[in-house]
């Protein structure tokens, strides 16, 4: 257990700049998303557009997932409370937005692919692995939540964590793109390698990504910021021989 | 699975089969579906938005549930104390 309460985070200039730079990009993203020229292919039509929207989830879910393994490697080397939050909050994040990728998955393949077939859910291996992957951290925190000691739950997790955070290119990828999927990048299909994504869309495509990593930072950042000072406020209580 | 490092004929087969045995539209569009393959289809990337939008919008709901929270447990040590 640390010896002195971690230090509040405050807001340094670094976040306001993001949070301003994540507001710009992201009004851009979602104007030039809707309104600018695309190349007109069958069955995804204009819903290609949806590429601005859904893939960058799954980007952001590979950042977070990225940064809570970070920090629970970090937690497991020095102990410090905080690097437990900072790998539960990207952690959390990173479920949020992989359940954002898989609905807004559902229903764009619901009017492309299976347009006519009322298939919401077709369990294809892109979306199964993907659901699998959810489970897998939702167990992140069944398995923060069972234990009771600070110290002991921060080590188990981070352990666990890492875990997690090796299967995530193998269900996302690797795993997924040897077998027969629906799914754009599986089996040969074409998406986001050099010659398949238009470069008029790829100058959406990537700053959107990038908005959303912002927008991912600053989610996080407020919550690990919100979870120290809780944290500063139920060890000042157990100190106080008072109460 | 098919895990192929050089690409046989018999994958080609696998893939190609696979597209082709995917099924085509048979059944008749319900009203969503007219709705939304409208338009070419403009209004799934609408759909998409405004998910992304709500579950934005949940997660700082949540926040404040958070911040309530830890603004009634401050508070309340306040009162204890004096």
């Amino acid at each position: 257990m640390a010896a002195s309460p971690p230090p509040v985070l405050g807001r340094p200039r670094l976040y306001r700049v993001i949070q301003g730079a994540v507001f710009v990009t992201m009004s851009v993203v979602i104007v030039l998303g809707f309104l600018r020229e695309i190349p007109q292919l069958a069955i995804i039509e204009e819903s290609a557009r949806s590429l601005y929207f859904h893939v960058p989830m799954w980007f952001t879910l590979m950042g977070a997932t990225l940064v809570s393994a970070y920090h629970s490697a970090q937690y497991l080397r020095t102990g410090n409370i905080v690097r437990d939050i900072r790998a539960r909050e990207a952690a959390r994040l990173a479920i949020a937005f992989g359940i954002l990728g898989l609905i807004t998955g559902m229903v764009w393949a619901r009017f492309t692919w299976y347009e006519g077939t009322g298939k919401w859910w077709n369990w294809d291996p892109k979306q199964s692995m993907a659901l699998v992957l959810m489970l897998i951290y939702g167990a992140y925190f069944a398995l923060r939540s069972s234990v009771e000691s600070d110290a002991m739950r921060g080590r188990i997790a981070a352990v666990y964590n890492l875990f997690a955070f090796v299967t995530m290119p193998f269900l996302l990828y690797i795993l997924p793109n040897q077998m027969a999927s629906l799914h754009p990048g599986a089996d040969g299909s074409p998406a986001l390698s050099q010659s398949d994504l238009a470069p008029s869309m790829r100058w959406i495509f990537y700053p959107s990504v990038l908005a959303f990593f912002g927008l991912f930072w600053m989610m996080y950042t407020q919550r690990v910021r919100l979870a120290v000072v809780e944290w500063r406020e139920r060890a000042s209580a157990l100190l106080t021989p008072s109460r | 699975m098919t895990i192929h490092p050089v690409e046989s004929a018999a994958d080609v087969i696998t893939r190609d089969t696979t597209w082709t045995e995917t099924p085509m539209p048979t059944a008749e569009p319900d009203a969503l579906e007219k709705v939304m393959t409208a338009d070419g289809k403009i209004y799934v990337v609408v759909a998409v938005l405004l998910i992304v939008w709500i579950g934005i919008m949940v997660y700082l709901y949540r926040t404040d549930q958070k911040i309530d929270r830890l603004e009634r447990r401050v508070d309340d040590s306040i009162s204890e104390d004096r």
